[in-house]
């Protein structure tokens, strides 16, 4: 038997936090019933907690997919240890578990993305002139990987020329994300959170910080287009089969490297 | 599994596996029982016809046409996410959760599904618990584990982790029973719980309720006023008159620990801070009046 299971952030004070886990599990059992026997939600804020998943599922053969954008403090130290992971590749007690890599870096996440930006602007008019896609990241100081991911999904998204300018931005470190909705040099700016949930930050700082006022917001030189969260797109659901999949196809050479 | 790993014999030895045993075991269990098993907050029985029938507990005796009927067992997670008066519930083993609502399954996989979203892990915990496998990690060997933030939790004292125990986890606020204790060597000294659900390590929500403990600890030590209060708790006895003076006292979420009229934060109160406002008198005796 197979069992996905996919690891969220949780939090002990909003539901958003785990919802898309939640919405991609279901449409992982609904789109790839023949593959996944067992499809499992984990979090490291709610319940069940990543400590005890495992001893929810009956399946032998474990993917592990952290519903994260970046690699980082939680990917390569929270997750493998309390899942009690040895590496990307984990067999113990009869069992084999896997352990994918994070959404963001994926090569399908772009995909995601402009299929965010599509659903953004469907049925909506443009300024004549030039569109920019603002990608917008957390970002740390602590942690180069959280803007790292931001900055290559903007230069996959640049390299198929798709709109006249491809920028980042961010709330935690530079470039501020304000500076480049309010400096990038087009009539239309399309900004896309690049982050799993809906959230305080997706709600509330960001709008207000920006003065947005919805979707849509007109200012006196430009359009801002605000999307959704990347991660709340149903195509995540397949990313997330993407990831799981991946493993089986590295698991013999990553096996020979840990054991 | 951890909690399998004592009965491994060999690496050629066939898989035990507990989570399908546990779903086994909690459906033979149901089916014993006609009259219904209660578990947490809630009543399960097993219908006539086949199935299983899931309610609240206050719902026992209520006609099924007075509740909100679901049949898919993953509704069971809706069900479970917020209380009557809409709050987010982070800890589904809180005793808050809502009312009007009846879940009928089919077949034992069905059952574990609803359990699994009303009570996770409840049910392999209970099925280890009664088998006397269930694996109990201490808040130390737990502590020890944490990174981050909440690495400070390590430096909690012995009388912290008591204190935080008893306004964390008794059963006015979680209806798990706790298992496990400080050390080794060491047994909480809270009220473990009477109910049917084993806790067998300190959660999340209570290394987030540790946290706060430890600051306050923290500041016990240097920044006690001349009456012997820290700015903490002064901060809450204010923030308690202020909001007792407007009628009404509203409490912050669940989890919200940072904020004065948390639920939790004020019980560890009245261990920690009433005694020292009435040194001579009972803290759990209300004045008469």
């Amino acid at each position: 038997m197979k069992a996905l299971v996919i690891v969220g952030h949780g939090s002990h004070l909003n539901e958003d936090s785990s919802l898309p886990v939640y919405e991609h599990a279901a449409l992982v059992r609904d789109r790839y019933a023949g593959e996944f026997d067992e499809v499992v939600e984990c979090f490291w804020k709610e319940e069940p907690s990543m400590r005890h998943v495992l001893d929810l599922v009956e399946s032998e053969d474990i993917y592990v997919v952290p519903a994260f954008i970046s690699e980082g403090y939680f990917t390569q130290q929270v997750i493998p240890r309390e899942l009690g992971l040895s590496g990307p590749v984990t067999r113990r007690d009869g069992r084999t578990i896997r352990y994918a890599g994070p959404l963001g870096t994926y090569e399908g996440m772009p995909d995601v993305i402009l299929e965010r930006v599509d659903d953004l602007l469907e049925g909506k008019e443009t300024r004549p002139g030039r569109t920019a896609l603002v990608l917008l990241g957390h970002g740390t100081d602590l942690n180069k990987n959280s803007s790292g991911v931001i900055y290559l999904n903007a230069e996959r998204i640049r390299e198929r020329g798709v709109y006249d300018l491809v920028e980042v931005g961010f709330l935690d470190q530079d470039p501020p994300i304000a500076e480049v909705v309010g400096g990038v040099e087009a009539e239309n700016v399309v900004l896309i959170p690049v982050f799993i949930a809906e959230g305080w930050h997706t709600r509330e700082t960001i709008p207000e910080d920006l003065g947005l006022t919805g979707e849509v917001t007109e200012m006196a030189d430009r359009t801002v287009f605000y999307g959704a969260p990347v991660g709340t797109h149903p195509s995540v659901a397949d990313l997330i089969v993407s990831r799981a999949r991946e493993t089986d196809e590295r698991e013999a050479e990553l096996a020979r490297d840990v054991s | 599994m951890r909690a399998t790993s004592p009965e491994r014999s060999g690496g050629e030895a066939p898989r035990r596996n507990t989570a399908a045993e546990a779903r086994t075991a909690f459906a033979a269990w149901v089916e014993e029982a006609p009259g219904g098993r209660s578990f947490g907050q809630i009543v399960v029985r097993p219908l006539p016809e086949g199935g299983y029938e899931l309610r609240h507990a206050a719902d026992a005796g209520l006609p099924d046409g007075d509740l909100d009927v679901h049949v898919d067992p993953r509704e069971a997670r809706e069900i479970a996410k917020l209380t009557e008066g809409g709050e987010y519930r982070p800890l589904k083993s809180s005793p808050n959760l809502r009312r009007g609502w009846l879940l009928r399954v089919e077949g034992e996989r069905g059952l574990y599904v609803a359990m699994n979203y009303l009570y996770p892990s409840a049910v392999v915990h209970w099925h280890l618990h009664r088998s006397g496998e269930l694996e109990i990690t201490t808040y130390r060997e737990n502590a020890a584990r944490q990174s981050g933030i909440y690495k400070r939790v390590q430096r909690l004292s012995d009388e912290g982790v008591q204190n935080a125990a008893r306004a964390c986890c008794e059963d006015a606020v979680c209806l798990k029973k706790t298992l496990w204790d400080v050390d080794e060597n060491t047994p909480l000294e809270s009220e473990r719980g009477e109910g049917e659900i084993p806790c067998p390590e300190p959660c999340s929500i209570f290394v987030s309720f540790a946290r706060r403990v430890r600051l306050f600890e923290r500041e016990n030590k240097r920044d006690l006023d001349a009456i012997g209060l820290s700015p903490s708790e002064k901060e809450d006895l204010s923030a308690l008159v202020e909001a007792a003076a407007t009628g009404s006292v509203p409490l912050a979420r669940e989890a919200e620990f940072e904020e004065p009229l948390n639920e939790r934060r004020m019980r560890y109160r009245r261990l920690t801070l009433v005694p020292k406002l009435r040194p001579d008198g009972d803290a759990a005796t209300p004045e008469e009046g």
